[in-house]
């Protein structure tokens, strides 16, 4: 049950974790954030399995981890509003080549890395885009003018 | 304007429309993730150690352990003990609060003898001559699954049949 119990508690704090350190976090995967994760998953190994070597208690912990994840991803499944608290949703960050300051602060982005992001989907200048949308998974869209 | 792609609404996509209070949100919620290392700066989850001196006529006792735990953790309890006075037959005894949910991995030096008072943990330290010390090192680990909230441990140092010393905390020991 101990197991059990850790893996929920690690779950959550996780999940809130991801959610709240913004999604700038998550698409820019540096040398340094890789190494971060790592750590992270570290020590959650830790503090979930503690001492704990046996079979038994890696099917308790992975089994448990799993029924979470799928309990939440049908909760975003089945309910509209429960997707936009655990998914996040897509924010607008240039629309007809103007940037849109405001959004980008908001999530701590600056004009650099959307160029950046624009530049590695083989486009020059963001007065060519239509609409760049900092989706929810992390990454920026960008639809060129037409 | 170019067409907005489908699934984009610009009310709550681009202006943010009933969005305007997610940041603060999120920002709370990041806030309340920095309190827990702030808070474990300021010792709430353990594990620096605690000092307790107790004085009487006879002798003196300075427990140096820490009263707050996390599972798992490997830690030191020292006993101080100075004889103000010769104390021809000293017993430390330590309530079973001392021993419940830890491995005792050492106790140096080892007593002279060890034994159960009404579920103490007895230890015979003998012959301790006035103006003398006798420090007692116990090595603890915590079992990982044990968490205690507020739980009781006792010191107690006598002479022989004479009680000296008496201290009473409380351990704590996060999960």
């Amino acid at each position: 049950m101990d197991i059990a119990v850790r893996a929920l508690v690690l779950f959550a704090f996780v999940f809130l974790l991801t959610r709240v350190t913004g999604r700038r976090e998550l698409s820019t995967l540096e040398p340094f954030d890789l190494v971060l994760l790592i750590v992270v998953g570290d020590a959650i190994q830790q503090g979930l399995t503690q001492d704990d070597y046996s079979v038994t208690g890696a099917l308790i912990a992975v089994g448990a981890i799993a029924s979470l994840q799928v309990l939440t991803s049908w909760g975003s499944f089945r309910f509209g509003w429960l997707r936009r608290v655990f998914d996040g949703q897509p924010i607008v960050l240039v629309q007809d080549g103007k940037v849109l300051e405001r959004n980008l602060r908001r999530e701590r982005l600056t004009v650099d890395e959307v160029l950046e992001q624009a530049r590695l989907q083989q486009i020059s200048s963001l007065q060519d885009v239509a609409w760049a949308v900092f989706e929810p998974s992390g990454g920026i869209s960008f639809i060129p003018k037409q | 304007m170019a067409d907005v792609p489908d699934g984009i609404v610009l009310k709550r996509h681009r202006d943010l429309e009933g969005r305007r209070n997610d940041i603060w949100v999120r920002r709370a919620l990041m806030s309340l993730v920095a309190v827990i290392p702030v808070l474990a700066l300021f010792n709430v989850f353990g594990q620096r150690p605690d000092t307790h001196v107790l004085v009487s006529p006879a002798a003196s006792l300075k427990i140096y352990a820490p009263s707050r735990l996390r599972s798992g953790l490997l830690y030191e309890a020292r006993f101080h003990i100075r004889a103000r006075q010769t104390l021809k037959d000293a017993y430390l005894k330590l309530g079973p609060g001392w021993a419940e949910g830890q491995s005792i991995n050492t106790i140096e030096p080892s007593p002279v003898s060890e034994a159960s008072d009404n579920g103490r943990l007895s230890f015979e330290l003998g012959h301790i001559p006035q103006g003398k010390s006798y420090i007692l090192f116990l090595q603890f680990q915590v079992n990982p699954t044990n968490v205690a909230l507020g739980r009781l441990q006792t010191v107690e140092l006598d002479d022989g049949k004479t009680r000296l010393l008496f201290f009473k905390r409380h351990l704590w020991v996060f999960p």
